[in-house]
């Protein structure tokens, strides 16, 4: 990714943030959702972009758990580890994707690199704990373990959207 | 009671408040910490510095309670106001420092007996004066791989991070390098650089002496001691004109460390150094250093003897011969200039002068226009810098620059340079060699424009540009701007208010009116116009040589007497602003070795004719009493903080045609980066900084002189030649070569003349 296509996204956009800086985010989301990750190249296109320092713009990704630093696998499954979610079983999904994806206790991405499973904070979906949530886009839930592992499954198989914001 | 003294009717300017059931008083808008602090009350702070810019409450150890104000507040960002009840010290204050305290101990190692800040830590004091005894933290802490090297000179632990921001605000808001932030978050936040690459700039030692735990530690000083088996002593850097003033560290004799100093000069270098500034004292073990005294044997070669078996011969030098010229070098003392110049005197035939460029009418016009401290950079509104390298040559200086960018001061950068601030500046004018004069309307705008301006003007530069010095005295002196000059030698000031001239050695020695040379200080091998100097000294019949490290003329000397360095000796540095400043011994220094006035003094003795003064304060007397520059100063009087030297009598050099370059080809651009003059090529800890000798070209005028990265060319003035590596830098303007002075011996100096003169070079293979 250039600097010139971050501009090209940020510019339009550029007058609903008043404070200039907040075009980090907006220009890190961009870089990402085209690219899947932000490489250190991409970092660089949105310090030039923005016109903040490179370590500035590293720090403001470093922030977020959904920037990502490193490579991800082709969807991300975050399983909700707060209160409501890990007392209505959370734990237990955790560890049955773990198990069924070949990853650590606490996450990674599958041998296959199709998945990567990550714990997360409240999602805001108590209602429907214990939830994942599927890129960062669509929660679901109450899930048992057997239906997570289904649901990851079923991920597997399907496409995978050219364009996706995890 | 009836004796007690009658209260003090209460200033009118100042706002009453309560503090722990005092009333006391403050400057309105003040602090609450800063006014508990002037009545003597101590409010704990990490984050807390005021030279890093506003307040920004991070650490949440300054709380205290106000009444009437709900919760409690933090004190670096309160301002007092009237009437204002503050307790600092009541249940509800010491309940939360002991929270702070307690909860930024919880991930903290607590490995202060393996620290280097144990014993010096704010975080350690502040523990034991206002936190809890002991911790109920028993989970697993964080732990980082330790140390991490965030450059050559630099450390990190991570673990004993506080996340006080002081550094990240240094490089953000100070240095602006813009290379440190934070990473991550919560219990993993971590000081870091853009994927770790490492924190490379020039002021990079400045966030170990900020951090008040000992996250940032300095690698040559790690293990090396503990605070209480070392003694700090205030001096000044003196490593270039600018006259940072630092306090050395020493441990049983031996320089360990240099800081920046606990009491800022604010005047000067409001508590900053360089690295170069902190890290170049390890040259004072560097292989070159001349530990033993040498004198040339009937084999013709150099041989040890005592100090005082060389002194005796070289009094005996100087009795015997009819014309000895006394050189006194850039780096030498305001006392060895005097010690010199009398020692002239008392010789038969004696004369003295000094290294240095000459006096020049046009000079002395711009000298004596009334001049600034660095530290009244803060006050001026528009300052213009004309010619130069301040951001290598007097880095300190651009930290002030940077500051007044901040503040929306205005800067105009002018001259032949890529000057290292020019990106920031309000405005930059790039003139071609020798033709600062095109500036000019620019400079004079831009001055005019201001209230309070102030003018910043390189002496070797204008030195070389009649025409622009003269205009550039009359415009500053019109709009009334202050100036502050930057010297290209270290005691350059100190030494012209001594009268000292620059040139006559040579010309005395080529003119054959001096057979012996004394050498103090002074190397003109490693000088401009060193080629003329090398013919010069064959033909006399002694060399004798005060100096520290081994050089061309060591190696010819027939007599080298060991001189102590400036971070061993007593003695006063005039800065560039005219600012006389005391050096204090922070190191015993070599034993065979003695400082250059005490040499001078036993010279004296030896050859018959007795100085009255046995140490450099009673020279100093004598100095302040022989001098209108120095009129009135004492030792005392300069103290740890400096004071500002008189306007001195400068005869300037008889020469009143404008100089014209010699030679044909490109003009010569003559610059020393940071890293790449003599205390960084002898210092060991500043190895991996150091930078080369070269020439560097635009990618225009390498086409045109037909090389490319790379190449080795000779480089050749009317006065010398040298080889060097070509580098293209897309910075530079066409028509002209830039030549980088690099390690001693890399024969730079030989492209110019003696009188500095404006020369011109041609590229060869």
């Amino acid at each position: 990714m250039t600097a010139a296509e971050v501009r090209e996204h940020i510019d339009p956009i550029r007058h609903e943030y008043a404070d200039p800086r907040s075009l980090v985010l907006p220009a890190l989301k961009f870089a990402q959702t085209r690219d899947g990750y932000l490489s250190e190249e991409n970092l660089e296109a949105v310090a030039e972009a923005t016109g903040y320092s490179r370590a500035y713009v590293e720090s403001v990704a470093s922030f977020y758990d959904r920037l990502y630093l490193t490579p991800v696998g082709d969807r991300v499954v975050s399983v909700c580890v707060t209160l409501s979610c890990m007392l209505r079983g959370s734990d237990e999904i955790m560890a049955a994707l773990a198990e069924h994806l070949d990853v650590g206790p606490h996450g990674g991405t599958s041998p296959d690199g199709r998945i990567t499973l990550q714990e997360s904070q409240c999602l805001g979906a108590c209602d429907k704990g214990a939830c994942i949530q599927v890129d960062a886009e669509n929660t679901v839930g109450p899930l048992t373990p057997a239906e997570a592992v289904a649901l990851v499954d079923e991920l597997r198989e399907a496409e995978t959207p050219a364009e996706r914001w995890r | 009671m009836s004796d007690a003294p009658a209260p003090k009717p209460p200033p009118t300017d100042l706002v009453r408040f309560t503090l722990n059931g005092r009333h006391v008083y403050a400057k309105p808008g003040s602090m609450l910490v800063d006014a508990a602090a002037e009545v003597g009350v101590e409010i704990p702070v990490f984050c807390y510095e005021p030279r890093l810019g506003g307040p920004i409450g991070a650490c949440r150890m300054c709380l205290v309670e106000v009444e009437g104000m709900r919760g409690l507040q933090t004190a670096c960002s309160t301002p007092v106001a009237p009437e204002m009840v503050v307790h600092t010290d009541n249940a509800a204050a010491k309940d939360a420092q002991d929270g702070v305290l307690e909860l930024l101990l919880a991930n903290h190692p607590l490995d202060c007996p393996v620290c280097d800040k144990g014993g010096e830590c704010p975080l350690q004091n502040h523990t034991m004066k206002f936190g809890p005894g002991r911790t109920r933290f028993v989970e697993p802490k964080r732990h980082f791989p330790k140390p991490l090297n965030l450059s050559t000179v630099v450390a990190l632990d991570r673990e004993r991070c506080i996340t006080c921001f002081r550094c990240v605000r240094f490089s953000q808001d100070v240095a602006e390098d813009g290379q440190l932030t934070f990473q991550e978050r919560g219990a993993g936040t971590e000081v870091a650089t853009f994927t770790g690459e490492p924190y490379e700039g020039r002021f990079t030692g400045n966030i170990i002496d900020l951090c008040p735990v000992g996250a940032l530690t300095s690698i040559p000083y790690r293990f090396v001691s503990r605070p209480w088996d070392i003694k700090n002593t205030p001096s000044i850097c003196g490593t270039c004109p600018a006259g940072c003033n630092v306090d050395i560290t020493q441990r049983d004799g031996e320089i360990k460390r240099v800081t920046g100093r606990a009491e800022p000069n604010y005047a000067v270098e409001e508590g900053w150094i360089c690295d170069r500034g902190r890290w170049g004292y390890p040259a004072a073990w560097s292989a070159g250093r001349i530990t033993n005294a040498l004198v040339r044997g009937e084999d013709g070669l150099l041989h040890e003897v005592p100090l005082e078996e060389a002194v005796d011969r070289a009094a005996f030098i100087l009795q015997r011969s009819a014309a000895t010229g006394v050189l006194v070098g850039t780096d030498a003392t305001v006392e060895d200039g005097h010690l010199s110049a009398k020692l002239a005197e008392a010789l038969a035939g004696g004369r003295v002068g000094r290294l240095g460029i000459p006096d020049r009418p046009h000079l002395t016009a711009l000298r004596n226009l009334p001049r600034a401290e660095l530290g009244e950079i803060d006050q001026a509104d528009v300052v213009a810098v004309v010619g130069g390298d301040l951001g290598n040559q007097h880095p300190i200086v651009e930290l002030r620059l940077r500051k007044l960018l901040r503040r929306r001061g205005t800067l105009l950068v002018a001259g032949v340079r890529p000057q290292m601030i020019a990106p920031r500046a309000t405005e930059s004018v790039r003139t071609a060699p020798g033709r600062l004069v095109d500036a000019l309307d620019a400079v004079e705008r831009v001055l005019e424009s201001g209230s309070r301006p102030i003018l910043i003007w390189d002496e070797a530069d204008l030195a070389n540009d009649d025409a622009a010095a003269a205009r550039l005295a009359a415009t500053a002196e019109a709009a009334g701007a202050r100036v502050i000059e930057l010297s290209a030698h270290v005691n350059a000031h100190g030494l012209r208010a001594l009268g000292l001239p620059t040139g006559n050695i040579l010309d005395d020695i080529e003119a054959k009116r001096v057979a012996t040379l004394l050498a103090v200080h002074a190397d003109p091998t490693e000088f401009a116009g060193s080629t003329e100097w090398d013919a010069a000294l064959d033909q006399l019949n002694d060399i004798i040589v005060v100096a520290t490290h081994r050089s061309h003329i060591t190696e010819r000397a027939d007599v080298v007497l060991p001189a102590l360095m400036k971070q061993e000796i007593e003695g006063v540095l005039v800065s560039m602003t005219g600012r006389a400043q005391r050096l204090r011994p922070g190191s015993d220094g070599p034993e065979g070795a003695a400082a250059a006035w005490e040499i001078l003094i036993g010279l004296s003795h030896r050859v018959g004719k007795p100085f009255p003064w046995r140490t450099p304060a009673q020279t100093f007397a004598s100095v302040a009493a022989g001098y209108p520059a120095f009129a009135g100063l004492t030792y005392q009087a300069i103290g740890t903080e400096g004071a500002p030297i008189g306007d001195a009598d400068v005869i300037p050099v008889d020469d009143t045609d404008p100089p014209r370059p010699l030679g044909e080809g490109l003009p010569l651009v003559l610059t020393t980066e940071i890293f790449g003059d003599a205390t960084s090529w002898r210092s060991d800890a500043l190895a991996s900084l150091r930078q080369q000798a070269g020439l560097r070209l635009s990618p225009g005028e390498a086409r045109r002189q037909t090389v490319t990265d790379g190449d080795v060319v000779v480089v050749a003035s009317p006065h010398g030649s040298c080889a060097l590596t070509v580098s293209v830098d897309e910075r530079l303007p066409d028509g002209a070569a830039f030549v980088m002075t690099g390690p001693p011996g890399a024969g730079t100096h030989a492209l110019l003349g003696a009188d500095f003169g404006p020369v011109n070079v041609r590229i060869g293979a």
